[in-house]
């Protein structure tokens, strides 16, 4: 597992971007940018960006975690994978 | 007996004044709100030069200030027109220009993304955030400007039932989206029908789940309104989320939930649902797509005491059938019926020699006639001629009836079920998707030679979009790029999800693409 910050935001930032935004017809403009508000992730969505962050870094993610307050930008997205690879 | 949707809420208000009406974001408006801003905003477009019949655009994300505007339109004579407000600019422009919209009700950021074309089309912006901007120039005007105009009564306009109360745009098979005019009959016909089959009464909660450009969205908010209920408005930071969903059911104690069944599948999969934490639910409506069996056989088992209802229709007949879920049944069916004809609605289906099905067990293409059928498509008369045709089967006056494109079956337990589609119309979320379309998008990629849109099915969603591409010899493309093309001009989930690239694609052995071809050999995607 990687826990240089730096390179957990690169790569999400890198999968929300290429497999998320991409297929939406969105470019990324910014990691506190909304993935919600501006439909970069669906329904679907959600769950490909969970499975990635658990395959990846090796986290276990909850449905109850699966929120707004988790997961609604790049930075916020890092912030739930650094607080979860601590523990 | 109501005529007009506005009545319905003018009869409520007199009688629940100060019971909450809307609820959304945190904020909610009582009847007596809901009515007095709606009379001012209703003045506002009057003074904005909304004279009967004008279309009247609504480009924001849903809120209390939705609600108000679509009745501030209707009060005005106007016919409102919900526009998606995650859709690109382009398309977004195109429903602007194609229905006429010189009115239009939207955030100063949204307003501001148009292009200039369109912008320079309106007459009068009124923007529901201006407390953020101030002097935003000329033709717009703040949402602060009601406070001038009376509360007290609305301007006085004069309408039938068969005026046009809003206008719902869906996919079109040629790639531009399609105008569907609803009269306030149409809509009443509907609204009317499910206040008597569901018993919505002042004591019930409902969801709004749906976007208020898609047609289930009528229900939740007119129904509300005329019972003296209260509807919940569920935005996309809700809705997205399983768990939030669940908990936003539970603490709002929303006793008629409506919505997409892919939406209660991923909260039976993801939510931990519990039946004592949902003790105020008391039906479940579900529209738009196909229910998979496995997983509504699991909600029923989950909730064992709430009602399952299953409704059918395209948003040109609001709903035109229904099936009340047998729980004895269930167990052994394979497959959920659409039903039976809805009161004051007459369905039947038309086989290949042009005769009504009598037989059971036989399919035809399902028609509808009554009330409930809208009169066409704004501003297109041949797809209106193609589609709402005249009822050759009763010769003794004139009358229309609504060629739905879908097969369905009559079966001998006197239910109608779904069969498939005439034509290459599918479903995803619930939405109407004219692969069409998304060909038109690709195709008008410059690189592009050849494009196909495929449906995948899925378990979830109903289906998922894949393309096959063929680009000019010289020329190179990419998947991201494509997609990035596509959405500037198709809604999000029309994009396909995963684009293939070919030398050509395979023919027909009249020349065609082979969409049947390339569909079978289709595999399904991977989450």
């Amino acid at each position: 597992m990687t826990t240089n910050a730096t390179t957990v935001k690169d790569q999400i930032r890198q999968f929300v971007s290429e497999e998320l935004a991409a297929a939406k017809g969105v470019t990324l403009v910014s990691d506190d940018q909304s993935l919600i508000d501006n439909g970069v992730v669906d329904s679907l969505g959600i769950f490909r960006l969970v499975t990635f962050l658990e395959e990846n870094f090796g986290v276990k993610i909850g449905d109850e975690e699966i929120s707004a307050d988790n997961l609604a930008s790049v930075d916020m997205i890092e912030q739930l994978v650094l607080r979860k690879g601590k523990k | 007996m109501a005529y007009v949707l506005q009545q319905l809420l003018s009869k409520s208000t007199s009688r629940f004044p100060e019971k909450p009406a809307v609820w959304a974001r945190n904020r909610s408006i009582n009847f007596r709100e809901l009515d007095e801003r709606s009379n001012q905003l209703a003045h506002l477009l009057q003074q904005s030069g909304v004279r009967k019949g004008d279309r009247v655009g609504l480009f924001f994300p849903k809120c209390v200030e939705s609600i108000i505007s679509m009745f501030a339109v209707v009060k005005a004579g106007g016919v409102y027109v919900p526009l998606d407000p995650q859709a690109p600019v382009d398309r977004v422009g195109y429903i602007i220009g194609n229905c006429g919209i010189k009115v239009l009700i939207t955030q100063d950021e949204r307003r501001r993304s148009l292009d200039a074309a369109t912008r320079e089309s309106l007459e009068k912006c009124i923007v529901v955030d201006e407390a953020k901007h101030s002097g935003n120039g000329t033709g717009v005007v703040p949402w602060s400007a009601l406070s001038e105009y009376p509360a007290s009564h609305a301007p006085v306009v004069t309408l039938t039932e068969t005026d046009l109360a809003y206008i719902l745009y869906t996919s079109g098979s040629t790639g531009r989206p399609k105008g569907v005019m609803i009269s306030h009959q149409n809509a009443l016909t509907f609204i009317e029908w499910c206040a008597d089959k569901f018993q919505i009464t002042n004591e019930d909660r409902l969801s709004n789940h749906a976007p208020l450009h898609f047609d289930l969205s009528v229900f939740d908010v007119y129904n509300a309104i005329e019972a003296g209920a209260t509807v919940y408005l569920v935005t996309e930071e809700i809705a997205l989320f399983p768990t939030t969903l669940a908990k936003f059911i539970e603490t709002q104690q929303i006793s008629v939930w409506y919505s997409v069944p892919s939406a209660l599948v991923l909260l039976l999969l993801h939510a931990d649902l519990k039946a004592d934490k949902l003790s105020q639910l008391r039906t479940i409506l579900f529209a738009g797509e196909v229910f998979p069996m496995k997983y509504l056989k699991q909600l029923a088992e989950l909730l064992p005491a709430v009602d399952l209802e299953n409704l059918y229709g395209p948003t040109e007949t609001n709903v035109c059938t229904y099936y009340k879920v047998d729980r004895e049944r269930l167990a052994s069916m394979d497959k959920l019926p659409i039903g039976i004809a809805c009161e004051n609605t007459e369905v039947f289906a038309v086989n290949d020699k042009d005769e009504i099905v009598t037989q059971l067990g036989e399919s035809g293409e399902l028609y509808v006639r009554g009330p409930g059928v809208t009169c066409g498509y704004w501003g297109d008369v041949e797809k209106t001629k193609k589609m709402v045709v005249p009822n050759r089967f009763q010769p003794n006056f004139e009358e229309k009836m609504y060629r739905t494109g879908d097969l369905v079956t009559l079966a001998e337990d006197g239910n109608y079920y779904f069969v498939g589609r005439r034509d290459s119309m599918i479903k995803s979320r619930g939405y109407r998707i004219e692969l069409g379309e998304i060909e038109s998008a690709l195709l008008s990629h410059p690189a592009v030679r050849e494009a196909a849109a495929i449906a995948v099915p899925d378990e979830v969603v109903g289906n998922r979009i894949k393309a096959i591409v063929a680009v000019h010899a010289s020329e190179k493309a990419h998947a991201a790029e494509l997609q990035q093309h596509c959405g500037t001009r198709i809604p999000k989930y029309m994009i396909p999800e995963f684009i293939e690239f070919r030398d050509s694609l395979p023919k027909t052995s009249t020349g065609k693409v082979d969409r049947v071809g390339l569909a079978q050999e289709s595999q399904p995607l991977a989450v």
